[in-house]
């Protein structure tokens, strides 16, 4: 499924990474404020999937060198780490935990969900841009 | 009791290292039998070699622990390691004399058998590759079994040696009686084990200890209410059905389709013994209950005298000491359920039961051995087949023989084996306990008439090896012998069982030295006759009694039976048809049930579970009426843009069904959500919106590709039937209401929150007691609850997630896989088509 468009091209260039900011900035500030690795997640899967739609398969695999399982296995892997982690403290499973790091300032406070986000934000990134890539194949053989 | 030794100092609990010795001793076999994987293919004899260290180094293990530590009393129990205290259950183990006893039994026969083995299989590779491990694996199981503390740590390694005799039991996976034969020990093995669990769940709950050596310590106060009674009979269909007690009794030899080394490892000395090994755990424990001697010995007697008829009936010789090791399990059943008698002399009617064990194990595992090395070099291991196989010149086979006879005389219960004294110590027993009671002289009777099977059986081998006239030469056979190649390893093929039988015979003619063996680990030496160990061999002559008649009944009986013309044909046990009857049974009513619910329509299944809903929701709303009731707090009319959205998302999954066209219901769906997106913004929930959005595009763009793949809708439009229409409202009405009630819900029961909103309000950035003093450390609601509060559920959720994208992988074959991983290596890619879309 590709929609050749000289337009679309050009917007999606111009946005692309903005969206991916974007993602960013929802990832980070999602404990606090609206956002979240869920979000984060969706707004980068969208973002990559128009991109899909603007250039197609190849150049699209040019810009994520890997297979999207490989961030679903990577993602799945932080999120049940760091749930199983506090076993090993004696803690019950997922058992959150924080820490404040100084890096002169005003100090950052870091809490263990982050991660887990983290964990949130590859799955739902790998198995929605998976599905739909892999779904596109069909169509554009 | 033997005194303990001064190394232990009565408190199991303050020596560290002994546990550790017998966890090491357990490991030790399936980590060697591993280790043989690593083994380059071909080196055969470093294999063997490697695989003899696992059972030899458990044998050491057991001796220095044994030789530092002595025998624990039975309510000695050492921890090793604290594995789920809160489940009851740790690495504990219980070294008194029975698990001492079942231990180094199961770990010499275990060195015999890897040896046996290496001949057995000859230069097959790669079923010896296989073969190591999965021994390994169940004599690890089986060390395990004998040595547990904990009552579910003895369920798990029974299930280990459940699924590993599985295994090999099928071990000739190509052949499909021997996997299911395999598969029927394994259910019913597996059933038992399942019997067991409830009643070592019943049995712990009851009493609250989860320890074999604190239940024999507290077992005068263990009572006989209902629940200990129901855990006896659940923990004894268990030991039952793994020692193939009847009606369980005919798994045993439908396993005799494994290769000989299983047969004679599981059956001889191993497996089946771990049902008796926990009776013997009982004994102490349920030996007081007034159900123990009437069903234990019921059950043991009447396996004893079938397996015995039944075995003299069979002319394959692995059959034949099948049914044999059935009727002597029922004896062992039979002995310990004999221990619950008092007999006449005050004591219990059960003496030197490990005796009796092992002399069991000393000729039952030459005879399968034999039987084994028989099929191997003579090819033949049916009755008519051997017919003077004496005369015949096979070479190695003359050995054979001597062998099996030697083993078989010691089946017989001839003077001079320790079987013979085995057997006097079990009429001696059952005479005791008929004192006391009468009826037990029905099993006296049974005693004898299995006693007799066994010599006529040993009388009939004798008779058909040397070709006498009263053997079994019904068929007149000559097979064809076929030679096999003869290795360096062929030796194996007999000494193992030459060795094993030998004791037989040590024991009976030199008797102190098998007493100075077992003394320190019999636990049960009540006859004044016996409290010394075994006799010599002339003693009991010396002074006769009533055990001696009944042994000179058994032989004289027996030989009378063997040389005779009766009970001569094969007879097949009728409890065979009772696994496949209830197989079938099983498979053709569950198939039937399965196909009320299964349909294959999802309709049906969306209905089913609608009705259930609506059902349960009426249900709960005619007990409590205050669910019709509009909640505190909701203002309907608040906002006319709330109102307009909520118009739009009904107006169209109203037009959802209308629309025949894919790809406008697609639209139609989306319209639907985007005004869903607006109502999360007039409401303010800003993440919730964005979500949703997202979400929306995506799944838009999902369907888009899915519709494409899909075949044609037919264009008739169509309305569904009015009670369809009904039914639909009703779910969407009843969901609506519910989660508007949800939504609005009072924490009933802590009064400082007043809704669930309010609770996540206060504790998502810092806890209050509630939370244990610990809150989220966040201020978005919706994100702590998420990867905070309910964060388990995420966890779940993203698993799910990565499932199904793991299902379009693998269930749509990739056209263009080469491309996926490597998108841009080659040139010669097909060029992109460009589809419009």
């Amino acid at each position: 499924m590709r929609i050749d468009s000289l337009i679309l091209r050009t917007a999606v260039r111009l946005v692309l990474p903005l969206t991916l900011l974007f993602a960013v900035y929802a990832a980070i500030k999602g404990h606090n404020g609206p956002g979240g690795g869920f979000i984060a997640g969706l707004i980068t899967a969208v973002g990559l999937c128009t991109y899909r739609m603007a250039f197609g398969q190849r150049a699209f695999f040019r810009l994520l060198p890997t297979h999207p399982r490989w961030l679903v296995f990577a993602g799945l892997s932080i999120a049940a780490g760091v749930a199983v982690i506090p076993l090993l403290r004696g803690d019950p499973l997922l058992r959150s935990g924080s820490t404040t790091l100084h890096l002169g300032g005003e100090g950052l406070h870091l809490v263990s969900a982050t991660a887990f986000d983290l964990g949130v934000l590859l799955v739902v990134v790998g198995v929605a841009i998976g599905m739909i890539t892999r779904l596109g194949e069909e169509l554009d053989p | 009791m033997v005194g303990v030794p001064e190394a232990t100092d009565h408190n199991g609990a303050v020596i560290s290292v002994a546990p550790t010795f017998v966890l090491v001793a357990i490991g030790a076999p399936v980590v060697a039998g591993l280790a043989t994987l690593l083994m380059p293919r071909g080196r055969t004899a470093l294999r063997v070699l490697l695989a003899t260290c696992g059972p030899l180094a458990s044998l050491l293990f057991l001796g220095a622990h044994l030789w530092r530590y002595g025998v624990a009393s039975n309510e000695e129990g050492t921890t090793a390691i604290e594995w789920v205290p809160s489940v009851h259950l740790d690495l504990g183990f219980l070294v008194d004399g029975l698990a001492t006893f079942f231990a180094l039994l199961v770990a010499g026969v275990g060195v015999l058998i890897v040896l046996y083995a290496r001949a057995y299989f000859g230069d097959d590779g790669p079923s010896l590759a296989r073969f190591f491990p999965t021994l390994g694996f169940f004599t690890s199981s089986m060390l395990g079994v004998v040595l547990a503390d904990h009552l579910l740590l003895t369920v798990l390694f029974w299930e280990a040696t459940s699924v590993s005799s599985f295994f090999l039991i099928g071990w000739d996976r190509e052949d499909e009686t021997a996997v299911k034969q395999a598969m029927q020990a394994f259910v019913t093995t597996g059933l038992g084990g399942l019997s067991l669990l409830g009643g070592v769940l019943l049995l712990g709950d009851a009493t609250d200890t989860w320890r074999w050596s604190e239940l024999v310590a507290g077992a005068a106060g263990i009572g006989s209410g209902g629940t200990v009674v129901a855990a006896f009979i659940l923990i004894f269909i268990g030991a039952a059905s793994k020692s193939a007690q009847w009606p369980f009794h005919y798994w045993l030899p439908g396993a005799m389709l494994a290769p000989t080394p299983v047969s004679a490892f599981l059956h001889s000395a191993t497996m089946v013994k771990a049902g008796v090994f926990l009776l013997g755990r009982l004994l102490p424990v349920f030996g007081l209950l007034s159900i123990w001697l009437p069903v234990v010995v019921a059950f043991g007697a009447v396996t004893m005298l079938l397996g015995a008829v039944l075995a003299l009936r069979q002319h394959d010789l692995k059959l034949i000491f099948a049914y044999t090791t059935v009727s002597q399990l029922g004896l062992f059943t039979c002995m310990y359920g004999l221990g619950g008698a008092a007999d006449g002399h005050g004591g219990v009617a059960i003496d030197w039961d490990l005796s009796q064990i092992a002399s069991h194990a000393l000729y039952k595992a030459p005879l399968f051995l034999v039987a084994g090395a028989l099929a191997h070099r003579v090819g033949a291991r049916r009755l008519p087949e051997l017919f003077g196989l004496w005369r015949r010149r096979v070479p190695g086979a003359r050995l054979l023989v001597v062998v099996l006879l030697a083993a078989g005389y010691a089946l017989a219960g001839g003077p001079g084996t320790v079987n013979f004294v085995a057997k006097e110590l079990f009429f001696g027993a059952v005479h005791h306990a008929a004192g006391s009671h009468p009826l037990l002289v029905v099993v006296a009777v049974m005693a004898v008439l299995t006693a007799m099977c066994n010599v006529a059986i040993a009388v009939r081998l004798t008779a058909t090896v040397f070709g006498w006239r009263t053997g079994v030469d019904d068929e007149g056979i000559e097979p064809a012998i076929e030679s096999h190649a003869h290795d360096r390893w062929g030796s194996l093929l007999w000494l193992p069982a030459a060795g094993l039988v030998a004791l037989q015979y040590v024991g009976g003619l030199v008797p102190p030295l098998w007493n100075s063996a077992f003394r320190r680990i019999e636990v049960n030496a009540n006859d004044v006759a016996f409290a010394d160990g075994l006799p010599w061999l002339w003693e009991p002559f010396l002074h006769p009694g009533v055990p001696l008649a009944m042994s000179v009944a058994a032989i004289v009986l027996g030989v009378a039976l063997g040389c005779s013309s009766r009970w001569r044909g094969e007879v097949a046990d009728v409890h065979d048809r009772i696994y496949p009857a209830s197989y079938r049974l099983v498979l053709r009513r569950g198939h039937r049930v399965f196909h009320m619910f299964q349909t294959g329509r999802l309709r049906n299944y969306l209905v089913l579970m609608f009705s259930m809903l609506l059902l349960s929701i009426s249900w709960a709303a005619w007990i409590d009426p205050s669910m019709l009731r509009l909640p505190d707090g909701v203002a309907p009319f608040e906002s006319l843009t709330g109102l307009l959205l909520g118009a739009v998302v009904c107006a169209a999954a109203i037009a959802l069904p209308l629309v025949t066209e894919r790809v406008v219901r697609v639209m139609v769906l989306g319209a639907s959500g985007f005004a869903v997106v607006g109502l999360y913004l007039v409401y303010q929930a800003p993440d919730l919106a964005l979500t949703q959005l997202m979400f929306e595009i995506i799944s838009v763009i999902l369907f888009l590709l899915v519709l494409r793949l899909l075949p044609r809708l037919d264009r008739r439009p169509r309305i569904s039937p009015a009670p369809r229409l009904v039914f639909a409202a009703l779910i969407g009405i009843t969901i609506g209401w519910m989660t508007l009630l949800a939504g609005h819900a009072a924490e009933q029961r802590n009064g400082d929150a007043a809704s669930l909103g309010e609770f996540f309000e206060e504790h998502s950035l810092e806890g209050s007691e509630l939370t244990n003093g610990r809150g989220g450390e966040g201020r978005n609601i919706v994100n702590v609850i998420l990867v905070d509060f309910r964060g388990f559920d995420t966890l779940g959720e993203i698993t799910v997630l990565a499932t199904a994208a793991l299902g379009v992988w693998s269930m749509l074959p990739g056209r263009r896989r080469h491309e996926d991983d490597q998108g841009d290596a080659s040139g010669q890619a097909t060029p992109v088509v460009e589809v419009g879309s």
